[in-house]
Parts: C-alpha cells; sequence; structure tokens
C-alpha cells in the first residue's frame, strides 16, 4: 500500500524551503499574478523564483506542482496561456488548474505536463471527474470540500484517478470555484482575479473598545473588548438572520476556525485517498514550517502502523477552533 | 501567556534561553531606537538610511520587493517606546524616525496606514516572524488605513529567510559607534538586571545571554551564532 | 437569431400549490419564451415539486413555451447522482446543465448551460459548443466587457449567449444548510423551514445593513439584480437570451415590462424604476458595470 503524499502550500521562496525542508512531498505555488488563487499583495513566484524553487525541491526529491487555477479572462487568455507554457519549460510536476478552456490548451500544447483538476473546479461527482479524466487527461483530482468520507470513499471506488483531499487549514464552508461573494461585497472575486474578500477593501474600525471590521463597507464582525479578532473572511463573519431586528448575530456559515483531518487518517486512506493537502499559501513560513512537520510525523506513525500522535497544532488555527468539517456528515 | 504564533528562531539551541534572550534584545532595541532622535533628525535620517543600505546588501530579494511596491507611507508606531518609525516602501524607499505623540502628528498625518502595538510584536512583524493572518487576529496589533499595504509588507518580510533587524542594526559600525555609549549609559540598568539573573542562571541560559550582550556591543558581527 | 425571454427555474421552497399556480399564470399571461423548470437548490425539496412537474410541463407547453429542464447545482451523493442520471435520460425537454456531471452525461446532444457553470471565456465557450451546447446562460459576475466577448464568440460558434437581467443573484452554494444552521437545526433534520422564506432568508450586518439572502444551501445577493436600462447595450452586444429569476411577486408584471424594453416600446431605466417599487430590495448593476455586485451603477 502506497503511503499518502503530503502536499504543502508555499507562497513565498522562503516558505518553500521551509515547506521542503520539514518533510513535503510535494509543495504547490503560485506565480505573481492574476493566475492563480492566492493572488495576495507581496506573495507568490516569479519565474526566477520557480527556477529556483524547481532546483531547490528536486534536489531533495520534493515535487513541486504550479496553480494555474483562476478562470482566464474573455479576450485577454495570454496571461493564463503563457503561465502554462513557463510552467512548462521550467520543468515543475505538475500543473493545478480549473478552467475546461486552459485545460485544453494545456493538454494540446504540452501533452507531456501532468494535469491536477483544482478545487476551484469543484468536480463533486463521478461523472464531472471522469470528463476531465477522459477529456484532458487529468491525472488527479483536488476534491470540493462538499464531501463526506463515505461519499469520498464511493467515489474513489468508481474513477481511476488520484484524488487529493485537503486536512488542514482554512476552510471554504461554500463549493470552490463556484462564489461570488466577494465579488458582491468588493468587485473582486477568486475566480477572476484570484483573491477573495481582498485586503484593500477590508478596513478596521475601532469603536470605542470594540473592533469593527469591514468588506467593501459592510460590515463583517464587530469584536468586543479581549475577544479575539478575525480578518473579514466574508463567510467567516457574523450576520443577523431572519427577518426584523430581533435576531442575535451569529456565525451563519461558518465560525472562524479550521479544518484538521489528522483523526481521519485511517478513513481516509481506505477512502482510497491519494495524497494530503495542507492549504495556506498565505500564510507565514512560521506556520508552514509548525503545520508540515506536524503532519510528516503524524504521516510517519501512521505509515509504520503506530497509532497517529496527537500533536498540538492549535496556535496555528483561525479563531482558536478546529474542526473536521465536511468530512463528517454533523457538518451540514 | 506565550504568544502562539510567533516561531522561536532565535538561534540558540535552549528554547527557553532563546525565549528569554529575545526578550533582553527586544528591550535594549527599543531603549535604542528611542535614543536615535537625540541624534538630531539629519544623523538619525542618516543613520536610518544607511540601515537601508545594509539590507539592501543582505536582504536583496526584499529590499527589491520594498521598492517595486508602489509609493506608500507606513507609519509603524510601537505604544511602548518614544519614537515612531515612518517607512515610505517603492522607489523611494526611506526610512524615518519621528517621536510618538503631538510632534509626530503632522508626518504621520501623510501615512497610507498605520500599525500600532507593543514594541515587541512589531519587531516580530518586520522580522516575518509573526505568520501573516496571525496578525490579524491579535488584537495587540491595531491596524488603520490600507490593510492590503500592512499584508504586502508582511508578505515581502516573511518571504526572507531568518531577517535579524537587531544584529543588522548592531552591525552597523559607524554611526552605530556614536549611538552606542549612550545606549549603554541609559540601558545600565537592564544589563545590571541582565547581569544579576546571569548569576543565577543554569549554564545553557548564561550562553544565550552572553550571545545576546556579544551582539549588542558587536564583538560578534552579523550574529550567524 | 432574435431577443427572447427565459424564465429561470423558481430556486425558493413554495408550497407545491403556489408552484404549481405560479407556472399556470406564467403560461397564460407571461410574454416569456422560454422557461426552466426543476428544484436545482436542494434535493430534499425535490419530491414535492415531482408530482406536479408533469402537469406544469404540460401546461407551459401548451400555452407555446418552450420548456427547459434545470439539473441540480451540486451533485455529490448517490442519490444526487441517481435523480442527474435519470433527468438526462428524461425526453420531456432540453436540459440545462448546472453541474459538470450533467454536462458531461450531455455530450453529444443539443443541450444547455446553466449560470452556475462557469464559463469565463471564450476557449471554455468553444470547447462546450463542440460538445453540443445550443445556449449557456452567463455566471451574474461578469463585466460588460467579458460578456461582450463571449457574446460574440457565441454569435461565431452558433450558440445563443443568456444574460440574467432580473432577481436576486445566485452567489454561492453549499453542503451544508444555512437556513437549517440558523434555525439550529441540522441539514438531515432540517423540517424545511426554508419554506417560510418563500423570497429566502434576509441576512444583514450586525450594523443592520440589509446583505444577503440564503435559500438553504444558496447564498443570494439581497439587492435585486435588474438591468433593464442595460438591455440595448446587451443586445448590440449580440445577447439574445434575457432570464429573469423568479421572486415572490408579481412575475407577469416584470415579464411584461422586459418584453416592452426589448420591443422598444418602453424606456429601460424607466421600468427599473417601476419594478424596483415592487420589491422589498434595493436594484443592483455592479457586476454588470465591473464593480462590486450590490452597487447601483446609474
Amino acid at each position: 500500500m502506497d503511503n499518502f503524499e503530503l502536499i504543502c502550500p508555499a507562497g513565498t521562496p522562503a516558505a518553500l524551503r521551509a515547506a521542503v525542508d520539514a518533510g513535503a512531498d510535494a509543495v504547490y505555488l503560485g506565480f505573481r499574478d492574476e493566475t492563480n488563487a492566492r493572488n495576495f499583495p507581496g506573495l507568490n513566484f516569479t519565474r526566477q523564483d520557480v527556477a529556483d524553487a524547481v532546483d531547490y525541491a528536486h534536489a531533495r526529491r520534493v515535487e513541486v506542482y504550479v496553480a494555474i487555477n483562476t478562470y482566464p479572462q474573455a479576450g485577454n487568455l495570454g496571461p493564463w496561456q503563457k503561465a502554462v507554457d513557463d510552467a512548462a519549460r521550467l520543468r515543475v510536476d505538475a500543473v493545478i488548474m480549473a478552467d475546461p478552456g486552459l485545460l485544453a490548451y494545456a493538454a494540446k500544447r504540452h501533452p507531456d505536463l501532468r494535469l491536477h483538476l483544482s478545487v476551484q473546479a469543484s468536480a463533486a461527482n463521478v461523472e464531472a471527474i471522469r470528463l476531465y479524466r477522459d477529456t484532458f487527461g487529468v491525472r488527479r483530482v483536488v476534491l470540493p470540500r462538499v464531501l463526506t468520507v463515505p461519499e469520498i470513499a464511493k467515489l474513489n471506488a468508481e474513477i481511476d484517478i488520484e484524488t487529493e483531499v485537503f486536512v488542514f487549514g482554512g476552510l471554504c464552508p461554500m463549493a470552490e470555484g463556484r462564489c461570488s461573494l466577494s465579488s458582491y461585497a468588493t468587485g473582486l472575486s477568486p475566480n477572476k482575479q484570484g483573491v477573495c474578500s481582498p485586503a484593500n477593501h477590508v478596513r478596521y474600525e475601532q469603536r470605542g473598545g470594540a473592533l469593527a471590521s469591514t468588506l467593501g463597507g459592510f460590515t463583517i464582525n464587530v469584536f468586543g473588548e479581549g475577544e479575539q479578532a478575525g480578518y473579514p473572511t466574508l463567510c467567516k463573519g457574523r450576520f443577523v438572520a431572519g427577518a426584523g431586528a430581533g435576531g442575535a448575530p451569529a456565525y451563519l456559515f461558518e465560525e472562524p476556525t479550521s479544518l484538521n483531518a489528522m483523526d481521519l487518517l485511517p478513513e481516509l486512506k481506505a477512502a482510497g485517498v491519494r495524497a494530503l493537502k495542507i492549504e495556506g499559501r498565505q500564510r507565514g513560513k512560521a506556520y508552514i514550517a509548525a503545520v508540515v512537520r506536524a503532519y510528516r510525523e503524524a504521516l510517519e506513525s501512521f505509515a509504520a502502523g503506530r497509532p497517529v500522535p496527537h500533536i498540538d497544532l492549535q496556535a496555528m488555527v483561525e479563531g482558536g477552533t478546529q474542526t473536521t468539517g465536511a468530512y463528517t456528515r454533523a457538518w451540514r | 501567556m506565550r504568544d502562539p504564533d510567533v516561531a522561536q528562531t532565535v538561534s540558540v539551541s535552549n528554547p527557553l534561553a532563546g525565549e528569554r534572550a529575545r526578550r533582553f534584545e527586544t528591550g535594549l532595541s527599543r531603549a535604542g531606537l528611542g535614543l536615535v532622535p537625540r541624534l538630531g533628525r539629519r544623523a538619525s535620517d542618516a543613520l536610518l538610511a544607511r540601515l537601508l543600505r545594509l539590507l539592501a546588501d543582505r536582504h536583496p530579494r526584499a529590499f527589491e520587493a520594498l521598492r517595486g511596491m508602489p509609493d506608500a507611507r507606513v507609519l509603524i508606531e510601537p505604544v511602548d517606546a518614544p519614537v515612531a518609525l515612518l517607512m515610505r516602501v517603492g522607489p523611494e524607499l526611506s526610512l524615518h524616525a519621528l517621536p510618538r505623540g503631538a510632534d509626530g502628528v503632522g508626518e504621520a498625518g501623510a501615512a497610507d496606514a498605520v500599525v500600532r502595538g507593543p514594541y515587541a510584536r512589531l519587531l516580530d512583524l518586520l522580522e516575518g516572524r509573526i505568520d501573516g493572518d496571525a496578525l490579524f487576529f491579535r488584537r495587540e496589533l491595531s491596524i488603520s488605513g490600507d490593510t492590503a499595504l500592512i499584508l504586502a509588507l508582511r508578505n515581502t518580510l516573511d518571504g526572507e529567510e531568518e531577517m535579524d533587524l537587531v544584529a543588522d542594526v548592531a552591525s552597523i559600525a559607524g554611526p552605530l559607534a556614536r549611538v552606542l555609549p549612550v545606549l549603554r549609559r541609559n540601558a545600565g540598568p537592564v544589563l545590571d538586571r541582565i547581569e544579576a539573573a546571569r548569576r543565577l542562571l543554569p549554564p545553557p541560559l548564561r550562553r544565550g545571554i552572553e550571545r545576546v550582550e556579544a551582539r549588542i556591543i558587536g564583538t560578534l558581527p552579523g550574529s550567524g551564532a | 437569431m432574435t431577443a427572447s425571454l427565459t424564465l429561470g427555474p423558481v430556486l425558493f421552497n413554495w408550497p407545491v400549490d403556489r408552484w404549481r399556480d405560479f407556472y399556470a399564470r406564467i403560461a397564460d399571461e407571461a410574454p416569456v419564451d422560454t422557461v426552466i423548470v426543476g428544484e436545482i437548490v436542494c434535493f430534499k425539496r425535490a419530491p414535492f415539486f415531482a408530482e406536479a412537474m408533469g402537469d406544469v410541463i404540460e401546461r407551459l407547453s401548451a400555452a407555446g413555451k418552450t420548456v427547459w429542464l434545470a439539473s441540480p447545482i451540486l451533485v455529490g451523493s448517490e442519490r444526487e447522482r441517481a435523480a442527474m442520471r435519470d433527468l438526462v435520460e428524461s425526453d420531456a425537454g432540453l436540459v440545462e446543465a448546472n453541474d459538470m456531471g450533467a454536462l458531461a452525461l450531455l455530450a453529444g446532444r443539443p443541450h444547455a448551460v446553466g449560470p452556475t457553470i462557469n464559463v469565463y471565456n471564450e476557449a471554455t465557450l468553444g470547447w462546450m459548443a463542440g460538445r453540443g451546447a445550443v445556449a449557456v446562460s452567463l455566471p451574474a459576475e461578469l463585466p460588460a466587457a467579458t460578456v461582450a466577448v463571449l457574446a460574440k464568440a457565441g454569435r461565431e460558434l452558433g450558440v445563443e449567449t443568456e444574460v440574467q437581467v432580473w432577481g436576486r443573484a445566485p452567489l454561492a452554494i453549499s453542503a451544508r444548510c444555512y437556513h437549517a444552521r440558523a434555525h439550529g437545526l441540522h441539514k438531515d433534520g432540517c423540517q424545511f423551514v426554508c419554506g417560510n422564506d418563500p423570497d429566502g432568508m434576509p441576512v444583514t450586518t450586525m450594523d443592520g445593513q440589509p446583505f444577503l439572502t440564503v435559500n438553504g444551501t444558496q447564498t443570494m445577493s439581497h439587492g435585486c439584480l435588474c438591468l433593464a436600462a442595460e438591455l440595448p447595450a446587451l443586445v448590440e452586444m449580440g445577447v439574445n437570451r434575457f432570464r429573469l429569476s423568479p421572486q415572490a411577486m408579481d412575475m407577469v408584471r416584470v415579464a411584461e415590462a422586459f418584453r416592452a424594453v426589448l420591443d422598444g416600446r418602453r424606456d429601460g431605466a424607466e421600468v427599473a424604476t417601476e419594478l424596483g417599487g415592487l420589491i422589498d430590495a434595493p436594484l443592483v448593476n455592479g457586476f454588470y458595470h465591473d464593480t462590486a455586485g450590490a452597487l447601483r451603477v446609474a
């Protein structure tokens, strides 16, 4: 039985080295533009950075994947096609994509380039996954965070390409790549610009002892004195649901919480999952080193048949709470 | 309470010693920063310009990235130090020290973003030791103005390996040579306390502190330790 | 290709009698050309409408409407997959795919592509045309410049392009039910609380500003998307299908008003003003004008 592959994020060359040194099997990253879904200020890789990253990783038998997982802009396909061409030229091990038009381009131009289907494609069923495999030769699908572990097991029984699932980090409560919430509040979206709840539309406002966070002028949360604050990601905000002003503000969509599926390793293995993915290209190298190291340790114990140790990652999670998310039915 | 999101990256073998060393180092550099404006505007600007040139040599990637940002000003304001720093990013990259409070308001008013908090947190931020999102979770740091600018600054600094501003500052021999006597005089009580503490500490911790002191007085340039 | 009006599927959980009556009146009075039917938001609601579906399709067809069947937005479970396969195999009408799985099953025969499938550029549109797509309803968040490129490409490919011009914009879909969650319930034991809100459940900010609308597993805009004033520009671009998404309001009047603008009998801005008075929500058009979707650009 093959071991899980551990797929780790990097937003900067320093983070990539941290991930490689901490035990990643593969590191995923993006170019420094709108072609990837973490197009944040000060983040990501120039072409030269990617060349250096590939050298550093390959010398240590670690793979590099490039995410080109936004949806190319109509009338301006050039930057996305060039990103694919450059990824192939730079000898990366796979590209992670979502747009059918771009997948078709990559499959035709670079038949030897390994294609992975991004979570942004939200392929949640056998029929959709087969479509990408049969049409574009996609070799691996990153599953959207809408499926339970039993659903993943059933799905793996019917498809013959690898599956990769998120095990740690920020959690989208919505089906990825099918969400325009950020776009509604700010005009900038994950699909188009590669940003969600972008910082240039965020404002923090002191209201006496309370701190309000706003996005595009909408109040996403108000933190009382002494309460831990959060970044105003729209779906992790507090809102009042229902008609009338009587309702109490609540985390209607999702609490500020992080996915941690470390306890589900046996179930994920039984479900036929090939690779485990850590979220967080926007997080610092301190986070990446700590989380990757913890997962490497857990995977080694698991592979050796020892019990998976309880590794404290509490310090790394948003809002200080962890969840197994959609993998268990109760989340719904 | 220990700050969970700050990596303990001070390069000493004993983690506890590392934590303590970091604390002393932070206190001393804060005291040093407080003295910068006493040099007079021209001398303090020259000192800070020299620090930037040093950054360009030691951290060329971060330096180029800061210069590549659109022209903007970030006010970095430690609430527990008498001095704030106004960093101009973009092609005109520069650093100015301003006295905190009323006198600084005029120049601080030109800032596009302000990040305010305890000196120790701000040093962690500038050295890229705090995880990006954690910056926003903690109420110790408050942010106003252009959030994207602060995020860009933080991401840029985090992209560097092991940035160590205290060591960098300490290795500027010329101007610091003039500052250090003042620093030592004013930081005397702190050093006395270190000395007192040292006598009570077990050997590994003692070595950690010696290393910090060595860095501060410049006998271990660059402090690769 | 002449401009036509489409009535999108009812997205809210209406009592089946109301649902049936709604379509009866649409059949008799609304000047729409195509009516798309089907429960696409929540699999749990589908059985309620299944028994009335045959009658509704027959009624609409008898009135001269073209009836299309919409596939669900999110298909994950075995039962959802089985329902999707049944739908695709039925011969009751052209199928509008709202998920890539349905699109896969429809390959090689004429079908429509719904607005919850990501069509952002001409390469993807071309790929879909090659597999049998005859009409593509574009995602709500696309700006005018993108719509123009896709409409032009669509004309060259022989694919009709559609834009939603009325109704709350669908913004997100989830495996989690927010209606149930807001009521302290679990999706599996939801008591169909979404049925209490025929126009969705309002979501306001902590400062009391209306913001979003929850419709079970779907999240929609609070603002009602209205592109009445933009209709002439859309026609000029070559967009030839215009979607009205049902709200709990007089949709016949909405259809008549849009028909009048398409026919050149009424001014779009004036129609927007009139229709804005009929719904308890601001009109928005920000997506089209390449800004926040919640905004209205004059």
